[in-house]
């Protein structure tokens, strides 16, 4: 029984919907079960289009500006009449707001407000776009098979931005002092050979891990829940039924959980990566007085 | 042996272990920071921080693990 539910598993048409996305780029690995979004299924229907194959070549981007549209329309709604007494909307952007601003203060300190503007974007857009695959018909732009794109995108204007801020702190000299692992004395200048190769990977490194965190943990959790309901919908394949069981819901609150830590997680290492860059110099200024 | 067998038997094997290796290390820090906590009380909020940055810093290795498997899932072959 559970056999003959597996095997019906590859040939069930919603996920041949995948299996048929993954034809037409021979490049990408196929296999992942993925649940189907409004412009796969357009492109099982009409993939003579070049307009759909357009938008099915396209779609996490086309995903990610819709997530940034739907955002700015609903900031753009809740200040358009700001009041004194705010209604239910700025009530509660006015309370995420603050939250943010708090929590990156308490990182950064009261100077770090400043770089509030970015990083709390960054958690409100990276949070939407990983909820966003939750709503039936639309998919995560950080995940699925080309969410790499999406997140190294994010990733690498964190990295800009990290080694801008810092190069604007400390100065180019101090940014290479920072780099060599300030060094003062004759042993430590005797390690700068050592220690320069290993900071300069060290920041290559961090915005690749972290877009690789944040690709793996959505694309795990969308895959968690393709199968799910890829297995829901084989358990009554016997019956002919166009309906499933509803395996995956447990899964739909493992994947707000995921959602929500992943977009913190990348927020916090984020406003570390500055914390490290900007405040190394000010610690050593301290120590010498 | 074909290669695609040997990939279907090592994908899982190496996840598992990844996984193991993480699921130590997790314990571990959680672990440490739940006892930090239930000493300090006052301190939860930025002991939580590091525990969450730490946290996420040992799950990054078992995410490598994942993205090899999905980068290798597709020359298994069906």
């Amino acid at each position: 029984m559970l056999m003959h539910a597996l095997a019906n598993l590859a040939l069930h048409p919603l996920l041949a919907v995948a299996e048929h996305g993954a034809e037409h780029a021979p490049a990408q690995p196929a296999g992942a079960p993925e649940l189907p979004n409004i412009i796969t299924l357009l492109s099982h229907r009409f993939h003579d289009v070049p307009f759909i194959a357009f938008l099915h070549h396209w779609e996490n981007v086309i995903y990610a500006f819709t997530v940034a549209i739907i955002i700015s329309i609903v900031a753009w709604a809740a200040t358009r009449r700001r009041t004194l007494l705010p209604g239910k909307l700025q009530n509660f952007l006015e309370m995420v707001v603050e939250g943010l601003d708090n929590f990156i203060a308490g990182i950064l300190g009261p100077e770090g407000r400043k770089y509030t503007p970015f990083l709390g974007s960054l958690f409100i857009y990276i949070w939407c776009m990983n909820m966003f695959g939750l709503i039936p018909g639309m998919m995560s732009p950080t995940g699925g098979k080309n969410g790499i794109n999406t997140t190294a995108g994010l990733a690498i204007c964190v990295f800009l931005y990290v080694q801008y801020s810092g190069l604007r702190k400390q100065g180019v000299v101090g940014y290479v002092d920072h780099l060599m692992g300030n060094p003062r004395s004759v042993v430590q200048w005797c390690l700068v050979p050592l220690n320069l190769p290993i900071h300069i990977i060290g920041e290559l490194a961090k915005p690749l891990s972290l877009s690789l965190r944040l690709f793996g943990n959505i694309t795990g959790e969308d895959v968690l829940l393709a199968a799910f309901v890829g297995l829901g919908i084989a358990a009554t394949a016997f019956l002919h039924s166009p309906v499933g069981l509803p395996l995956h819901i447990p899964f739909i609150f493992l994947a707000l959980l995921t959602g929500t830590i992943q977009a913190l997680v990348f927020t916090l290492l984020s406003t570390v990566y500055f914390s490290m860059m900007i405040a190394e110099h000010h610690h050593e200024e301290e120590h010498a007085h | 042996m074909d290669y695609q067998t040997a990939l279907s038997l090592a994908l899982p094997f190496g996840l598992a272990l990844a996984a193991i290796g993480s699921a130590f290390g997790l314990g571990k820090a959680v672990a440490a920071a739940m006892d930090a906590m239930g000493r300090q009380p006052e301190a939860a909020g930025k002991i939580q921080t590091g525990m969450i940055i730490g946290a996420a810093l040992i799950e990054a290795l078992t995410i490598y693990a994942l993205v090899a498997f999905f980068i290798l899932q597709g020359r298994i072959g069906s």
